[in-house]
């Protein structure tokens, strides 16, 4: 199958002269139609960077973005426009992203016009039946994401709103536009522990009856196990992909160190699990600058099985492992790394 | 127990040393708003033992941040603390916090019950340097030997393994998150305090951050015996460093006990969704599910039990009458009229869903 989303050896700079900092490193990630795949790391790894490429916010600097095997960067005006809609993203902070003077009706039906006006006059019926259609398609969509009984939401505002219930207005909005692809970048991290697990539902029931696929960027690893665990999960480390694969093998049996360290540190919610971990001990605690990278493996400084001479020289590539998924450490792949 | 005045410890005949360093009896804390009185704690009463860590858990806007701000008395002026009681022990001696003057107000804040706030870069001046800030914290104590102070510092920098040349001479911003959250541990460590109240200790910092802070929590506990109240809205803060855990909704403890029943034989069905909502790393996969509905209006609460428009086990007598604190087992207690569903739904059900693989 084609991926939906392709990236090629992606890169990112800010800045420049001597500020320039490389955000994202070559990465390259193929995600299939209908996969979940969650990308995990600390603050800093390039995360968001990557998300806003994704959906086209962000040209990279160097490497190629293809959705559905085509470069974004060389279509035609159409086809960008088809993509920019298919592929969507939902921020941490609706409260940021959702305009404070409008009424959730506002907010749905204006998008739902403008898609409807550019998808051509798919139904007649003239203008009075297309507000009608809408407001129904409004109705609709505030239902998919549990806003309900939606007339008790339509006319409210933002402020009036929870956090929880902002979010699913920012989610009911990115569906206006029936998106194949929808990244969504700590979605779920402002919200309180109680409702969080209703608005993960939510989005994976977008997966299953809307063939909706999931980049979910998040620094949670719990989160990122329980949506992503029939997918993939693809850890960041200072810009650089450092494992990927399975979820359930990347959690039970991880073999990049800075993997090992950040599943052995989480602290857990559950007193004995939280007994008997594994703790990697790291050589230094202090996460390097990024205009003032490490050489070969960025995570040298740190890493406990650093081999001088080695991994100080050459990046290592991601390569592939029998067990599934890809890891960054010559040194380390083939050993087991359970860490419970 | 009788009055003790603002001005000096009171003197505890029957002092056996066995007696908690910190009581809270039926503590109430509103805020004077334009649209009416939020009530943001309700009722607690708590002890905190000598040595023990007591993790205070909930969700946001629960009032855990306005009970540990009640304790050391740094609440906003809209504020009001009534009724109730804060007694602090210390030496066989007993102090009325609530009625302290500024002056014994700021030694019991310091040398007491030290508090490291929520947001560890607000906490700090912007235009001072660490050691200024210590060194101002030292003099208006009254701790006038800069060597002396300088060299405590210097060692408790060392404890929470912070460079301490790199860090004494910096300003806060030029500090990680993490350096900031161990530099204001240590400058609350500073005057010695027998309580440390930490809000939030660990949000907003990186996971392996996060260890560090933990793990150093963690020796204050172990090896230093420090008594310590950490306020979270994050379980897995409980879990790793806590003796014993408070559940708090709307205002109230509604449950209490140790950190195992609580974790794994909960009786209050707020607890019990919290556990049902959080899910673990390494735990294998977790069916969970969430608390429905959100948290209620603290200027208007709803009748009876708080918890009753959100809760699955509710019954009609909940919407009418409040239940108390009652105990269901060893130093184990909850608010709740169907702690015995709570019981059975788990013995049905298992605590967390069942695992997919
Ligand atoms: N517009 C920008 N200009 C300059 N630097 C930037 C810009 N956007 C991001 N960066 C830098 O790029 C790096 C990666 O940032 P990014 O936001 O992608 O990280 P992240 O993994 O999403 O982190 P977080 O978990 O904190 O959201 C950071 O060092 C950041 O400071
Ligand atoms: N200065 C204030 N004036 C009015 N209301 C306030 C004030 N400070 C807090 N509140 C309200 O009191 C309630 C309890 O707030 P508090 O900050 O104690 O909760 P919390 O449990 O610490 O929450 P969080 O997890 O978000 O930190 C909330 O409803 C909050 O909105
Ligand atoms: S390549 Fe070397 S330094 Fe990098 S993670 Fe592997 S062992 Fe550690
Ligand atoms: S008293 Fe009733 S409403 Fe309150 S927690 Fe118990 S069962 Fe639920
Ligand atoms: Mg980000
Ligand atoms: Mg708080």
């Amino acid at each position: 199958m084609t991926p939906i989303i392709e990236l090629r050896n992606v890169t990112k700079h800010f800045g420049s002269g001597r500020d320039r900092v490389t955000a994202v490193d070559s990465i390259s990630l193929d995600i299939e139609p209908g996969e979940i795949v969650c990308l995990v790391g600390e603050s800093g790894c390039g995360k968001s960077t990557t998300g806003r490429m994704v959906v086209g916010l962000l040209p990279p600097s160097e490497g190629q973005i293809l959705y559905q095997g085509q470069d974004i960067a060389s279509m035609e005006k159409a086809d960008y426009q088809q993509y920019r809609r298919a592929v969507q993203i939902i921020h941490q902070d609706p409260y940021a992203s959702l305009n404070p003077t409008q009424t959730v009706r506002q907010m749905i039906v204006t998008p739902l016009l403008r898609h409807q006006t550019l998808g051509a006059s798919r139904n007649g019926g003239g203008r009075r039946g297309r507000r009608r259609n809408v407001e129904r398609r409004a109705a609709e969509l505030l239902e998919i994401v549990d806003l309900t009984p939606v007339s008790d939401f339509l006319d409210k505002y933002p402020h009036q709103l929870s956090g929880g219930q902002r979010q699913r207005v920012s989610v009911a909005r990115a569906l206006t536009v029936e998106p194949r692809f929808i990244v969504a970048d700590e979605a779920v991290s402002m919200v309180d522990v109680s409702i969080r697990v209703s608005l993960l539902n939510m989005l994976y029931r977008l997966k299953d009856e809307f063939d909706v696929t999931f980049l979910f960027i998040t620094h949670d690893l719990a989160l990122a196990k329980y949506f992503a665990w029939e997918g993939r999960i693809t850890v960041m480390y200072l810009g650089r992909i450092v494992e990927e694969g399975p979820t359930p093998r990347l959690i039970t049996d991880s073999r990049h160190p800075y993997t090992q360290a950040l599943l052995g540190a989480v602290p857990e919610a559950d007193p004995e699990l939280a007994k008997k971990k594994v703790h990697i001990e790291l050589r230094s605690a202090e996460i390097p600058s990024l205009l003032n990278l490490p050489t070969g493996c960025t995570f040298h400084p740190r890493c406990p099985y650093f081999v001088p001479g080695e991994c100080d020289l050459v990046v290592p590539p991601l390569d592939l492992i029998p067990d599934g998924g890809s890891v960054a450490c010559p040194v380390r792949m083939s050993e087991p790394g359970q860490i419970v | 127990m009788s009055q003790s005045t603002d001005l000096s410890w009171h003197q505890d005949a029957e002092e056996n040393g066995s007696r908690p360093p910190l009581s809270l009896q039926d503590v109430h804390v509103s805020y004077r708003t334009r649209k009416g009185s939020v009530q943001a704690v309700r009722g607690v009463t708590l002890d905190l033992q000598a040595g023990e860590s007591l993790a205070l858990i909930g969700e946001s806007g629960s009032g855990k941040t306005t009970l540990g701000l009640g304790i050391v008395r740094l609440l906003v002026e809209t504020a009001q603390v009534s009724p109730g009681k804060i007694i602090y022990r210390r030496d066989g001696r007993e102090l009325d916090v609530l009625s302290l003057a500024e002056g014994p107000l700021r030694e019991f804040r310091w040398r007491d019950c030290a508090m490291v706030f929520q947001s560890a870069l607000n906490a700090f001046n912007p235009v001072l340097k660490v050691w200024d800030q210590v060194w101002d914290t030292a003099k208006a104590h009254r701790w006038n030997n800069r060597e002396e102070v300088r060299e405590r510092f210097l060692d408790l920098l060392r404890f929470v393994q912070l460079d301490p040349d790199r860090v004494i001479d910096a300003y806060a911003h030029e500090l990680s998150g993490g350096m900031r959250q161990r530099a204001l541990l240590a400058i609350s460590l500073l005057l010695d305090p027998q309580i440390l109240i930490l809000d939030e200790p660990t949000t907003a910092l990186d996971i392996l951050t996060q260890r560090t802070i933990i793990d150093l929590l963690r020796r204050l506990k172990e090896d230093l015996h420090f008594t310590m109240l950490f306020i979270s809205h994050d379980l897995a803060i409980a879990a790793e460093l806590a003796d014993r855990v408070a559940t708090m909704y709307a205002g109230q403890v509604v449950e209490l006990g140790p950190v195992e029943d609580i974790f794994y034989r909960p009786r209050h069905p707020y607890s019990l969704g919290l556990i049902r909502a959080v899910p673990t790393v390494t735990g294998g996969f977790e069916e969970l599910s969430s608390i429905p509905g959100s948290p209620p209006d603290l200027i208007n609460l709803p009748t009876g039990c708080k918890f009753h428009p959100r809760c699955p086990f509710a019954s009609e007598r909940c919407s009418r009458e409040e239940p108390a604190l009652e105990k269901v087992g060893d130093n184990h207690y909850a608010a709740c009229w169907h702690t015995d569903a709570v019981q059975e739904d788990i013995e049905r059900n298992g605590l967390r869903g069942k695992r997919r693989a």
